[in-house]
């Protein structure tokens, strides 16, 4: 018997490798005991995209070289990465859960008739079974998922869960024989990158939040500076959203945005119920108010009862570039 | 066909629900604040058909039973007490039209009843609801009548486009008319500027000689009180839905905030004279929705619901503003101040004390009830 | 234009629990709605049948108890419903589900364009969506964030990548799947309430379709859940930072560069 395979689909614009791929060839290689590490890689600039690829060390690159994969459907892929797994019946196949990954992966289950979980957030061996661990209903359920007749056992896994390391293999690259078949009644774009992802303070990362404690121009001009400095934006409770700069848009809490930044950092915000329900899925957060019983520090995990001034001075001096 | 009913009615109460938290009850701070409604927001209530939800089908409505829309008053009164008083308006009105209507008034006026909204206007500077001092004038022309007159602290005057008019006869006898904003001779006077309940518009129309077709008389010539008081009904049970909902605001901020808050490192929830509040409020919401249900049913069931409806508003509306207050209390300073809405729940529920017959007026009602059983 | 749209019923998220013995989520006696990006899909139904005319046909597979949330996608306004509705079907994952819904997609015949929401709230898959166009052999739109039509026969989509919009136009019939961005899903209405009782659910079985009976239910699934557990999360222990502002930063940034 042939020696047992994980196969990682690369997936590419055509000449750039889609980073979580890279991601997925070393967690394959870590968890792949013995088995090879396999990258599929269709692609129409093989030169450099084969370049990238190599770094990180997979066994074998095989290599699906066409021009048209420069804007290639799902169809045609899921289609010129069947034809690949037909020829090399790899154990289990890992797949960036990305938008391309996730609209792939299942036209391809369909075609090898087997199973596919999808967004894991880890997967590892038992013994031969590939176990696939998901989140379910929100992040609050995990489950673990496996496949146990057919093969490959596919799996989707999360972009930035896994580090992709540089490694050192003798990798041999492959170009494999397929037919490049075109999709009829459709016709697909190049993606066109999104040049400033319009802020949106729902999705930044850090955010630095003013209420009615830090209601003067001098904090909030502080503030934005803080936020620049951290790649973030500033927030604000109910009471600022009457300041022309801030709308409903900046506005926190249950009847403005719900955020879920890494860090927060709330200076003036009594912490009313309304705003909580906002912040729930704050990583850290650090909160600043005079008042020592404010609600707020129930919720906060680092508390400074204080001058909002002091502290925000404090951490532009510290925070200097 | 029972068990339809039933769904349907959970259906309805869940897009109230959904259409109470995503548009009304973010805007409920500031509807009180700008003493209107924002513009456009009246126009998604007519887009979402919540007008219809009591007009029969026949009529182009839903239909829905009065318990079940009580309900959905109270669910939306939960976000904003404004927005539920004028459909309580609205619908109080219909009720008197499809009951005293003539088939042709019915058939003209209640299939546009989805869109436009109906209002019941007793009130005039003479005073109150008293109906003795009504100065308001219908004198008969052929087959028509010529009604002069001004009504005042009508409920959704200026918003409403079609009024029930209760005016005096040549020979005193009372009457309800229905008169519509298009006819010739009708104004709209001053908006009030009222403390509570700040979205609802409630305001003055003038009656200038406008000739109304015969079969716009509701009833017989003679029953003007009677229709009067029926409508006074009608509103009290949703009022006490109104009501119900302004109270389990109070109690959701009241209890939100004992979870939250400590005091040294006890939650206030866990000291027995916040608990003693919250208590309080609880059961005088639970009593609230037992009376507007209980006075809905007999409504529905075809019988005597007038003292009833009338204790769900009394009773109702001083728990209201007494729980307000104690809601305040729990939350202290935060309480007392505008960043959270207690202040205008109190000044909300205090209308009620008031409009639809006063407390007193309503204590007078179920006592003489009580003596005269 | 004959458009089908594919609904899933999902617990109410605050009402979901494991039966320890079978490992899977217990949906009896829990609340069901709409899967939320499914009310995208109808709602672009509707909109579509508003500019060109058509039927709109709401598609579901599970247990009678789902009839609920077809009453719901009714409600909003669509025009009849199919629930797939047998214990054979029982137990189905994304691919035992892909097929049955294939099939009853080419029975209900000269569907123009089948919608899906981009994955449910609960399993969080989005994978039927591609089996049924591989199945149907169409293309497959996924991810959309902007639709229009060109002309009666060809759609034109925009798809959101991760960091990149990519358009698409794609000539009829095709399963697409749309994102929340697309549209705002329309309230019901209290009179379309009433009218959803008036308008047909039919349920069929595996015995109202052409189907292999290997293909379905759990015998069909390839995939088992081995395990389901809550993850342990832990509730924020507030730190108390020093009164000194210059002593309370350091402090800060010291634990969480860590």
């Amino acid at each position: 018997m042939a020696q047992s395979m994980i196969a990682v689909y690369v997936q590419t614009d055509g000449s750039m490798v889609e980073p979580t791929s890279l991601q997925l060839i070393t967690k394959a290689r870590a968890i792949a005991n013995g088995q090879r590490v396999v990258a599929l890689l269709p692609t129409s600039d093989a030169d450099q995209t084969v370049a990238t690829v190599k770094q990180y060390g997979p066994d074998e690159i095989l290599v699906l070289a066409d021009d048209r994969f420069a804007a290639a459907t799902d169809t045609e892929i899921a289609d010129g990465l069947y034809q690949v797994v037909e020829q090399v019946q790899p154990n289990s196949m890992l797949i960036p859960a990305t938008v391309v990954g996730r609209s792939v992966a299942p036209r391809l289950q369909a075609k090898l008739q087997t199973g596919l979980t999808a967004d894991c957030l880890d997967v590892y061996f038992d013994g031969d079974t590939l176990v696939q661990v998901k989140p379910t209903y929100g992040d609050d359920i995990m489950c673990e998922i496996i496949c146990a007749d057919r093969r490959p056992q596919m799996a989707t896994v999360r972009p930035n869960v896994f580090q992709a390391e540089p490694a050192q293999a003798a990798t041999q690259v492959t170009n494999v024989d397929f037919e490049f078949h075109p999709e009829a009644h459709i016709k697909m774009e190049k993606p066109t990158p999104i040049i400033s992802s319009s802020a949106n303070i729902s999705d930044a990362s850090v955010v630095i939040a003013l209420g009615r404690g830090a209601d003067n121009p001098q904090l909030i001009e502080k503030a934005q500076k803080l936020a620049a400095r951290l790649g973030g934006m500033v927030g604000v409770s109910r009471p600022l959203t009457d300041h022309a700069e801030f709308g409903h848009e900046s506005q926190i809490g249950q009847s403005g945005q719900s955020i879920a930044p890494d860090l927060l950092i709330n200076f003036g915000i009594s912490g009313a119920t309304q705003y909580l329900v906002g912040i729930e899925n704050a990583k850290t957060i650090v909160s600043v108010n005079t008042d020592p019983d404010a609600p707020i520090f129930t919720k906060s995990d680092y508390a400074y009862v204080g001058d909002a001034n002091d502290f925000m001075d404090a951490l532009l001096s510290s925070t200097r570039v | 066909m029972e068990n339809q009913e039933k769904m349907a009615a959970s259906m309805l109460h869940r897009m109230v629900r959904e259409f109470t938290e995503n548009e009304l009850a973010p805007l409920d701070m500031e509807i009180d604040a700008q003493g209107d409604y924002p513009q456009g927001l009246f126009q998604k209530v007519i887009d979402n058909g919540l007008l219809t939800m009591t007009l029969p089908r026949e009529y182009g409505g839903a239909g829905f039973s009065y318990d079940s829309v009580a309900k959905a008053i109270h669910l939306m009164a939960i976000g904003n007490a404004s927005m539920a008083v004028t459909l309580e308006g609205h619908f109080k009105t219909l009720e008197q039209l499809l009951k005293y209507g003539d088939q042709r008034l019915k058939d003209e006026y209640l299939t546009s009843a989805a869109h436009r909204i109906f209002a019941f206007s007793q009130t005039e500077s003479s005073g109150g609801s008293n109906p003795r001092g009504i100065a308001t004038r219908a004198v008969k022309s052929g087959d028509d009548w010529i009604i002069t007159g001004d009504k005042i602290m009508i409920t959704n005057g200026g918003l409403a486009q079609v009024y029930c008019v209760l005016a005096k006869t040549e020979d005193d006898q009372m009457a309800v008319f229905v008169v519509d904003q298009d006819m010739p001779g009708f104004s709209f006077g001053k908006r009030e500027d009222f403390i509570g309940l700040r979205g609802t518009p409630v305001g003055e129309i003038v009656m200038d000689h406008i000739k109304v077709p015969g079969y716009h008389l509701l009833g017989q010539i003679g029953q003007g009180l009677e229709i009067g008081n029926n409508a006074h009904d009608d509103a009290r049970i949703l009022m006490g839905a109104v009501l119900t909902g302004i109270m389990e605001h109070e109690l959701q901020i009241a209890v939100d905030y004992s979870k939250q808050r400590k005091a040294l490192d006890t939650p206030l929830y866990e000291l027995q004279t916040i608990q003693e509040k919250i208590s309080e409020i609880a059961i005088a919401r639970q009593n609230t929705e037992l009376l507007y249900q209980h006075a809905a049913q007999l409504k529905i069931t075809g019988q005597s619901y007038a003292q009833v409806a009338a204790m769900a508003k009394s009773y109702g509306s001083r728990a209201a503003v007494r729980c307000g207050d104690m809601a305040l209390q729990v939350l202290a300073g935060y309480g007392y101040s505008r960043e959270y809405p207690i202040e205008h729940l109190i000044r909300d529920a205090r209308a009620m004390e008031i409009a639809e017959g006063t407390v007193e007026r309503m204590s007078g009602e179920i006592a003489l009830k009580q003596v005269n059983q | 234009m004959k458009i089908v749209v594919c609904i899933k019923q999902v617990p109410k998220s605050d009402s979901v629990k494991i039966d320890p013995k079978t490992n899977n989520m217990v949906r009896d006696n829990v609340e069901g709605v709409i899967n939320p990006f499914d009310k995208n899909a109808i709602e672009e139904a509707l909109r579509i049948k508003d500019q060109l005319g058509g039927e709109v046909i709401l598609l579901s597979m599970g247990p009678d108890g789902y009839m609920s949330s077809l009453r719901d996608g009714l409600a909003m306004g669509a025009d009849r419903a199919i629930l797939l509705s047998s214990r054979a079907f029982g137990g189905a994952d994304t691919l035992a589900t892909g097929y049955p819904i294939s099939q009853a997609i080419k029975k209900i015949g000269g569907v123009d364009l089948v919608l899906l929401g981009r994955q449910s709230v609960d399993a969080d898959t989005g994978q039927v969506g591609p089996i049924v166009a591989e199945y149907l052999n169409v293309p497959q739109v996924t991810f959309a964030e902007e639709l229009r039509f060109v002309d009666e026969h060809t759609l034109y989509g925009q798809r959101l990548l991760d960091g990149a919009t990519q358009s698409v136009q794609v000539t009829l019939p095709a399963v697409v799947m749309v994102r929340s961005e697309l549209n705002t899903p329309r309230y019901e209405t209290p009179v379309n309430i009433q009218t959803s009782f008036e308008k047909p659910i039919d349920v069929w079985t595996e015995h109202d379709l052409d189907l292999d009976a290997t293909r379905i239910g759990q015998a069909g699934s390839p995939t088992t859940v081995q395990k389901v557990y809550a993850p342990k999360r832990e509730g924020r222990q507030t730190v108390q930072l020093s009164d000194d502002s210059a002593t309370a930063v350091k402090e800060l940034l010291a634990r969480i560069r860590n």
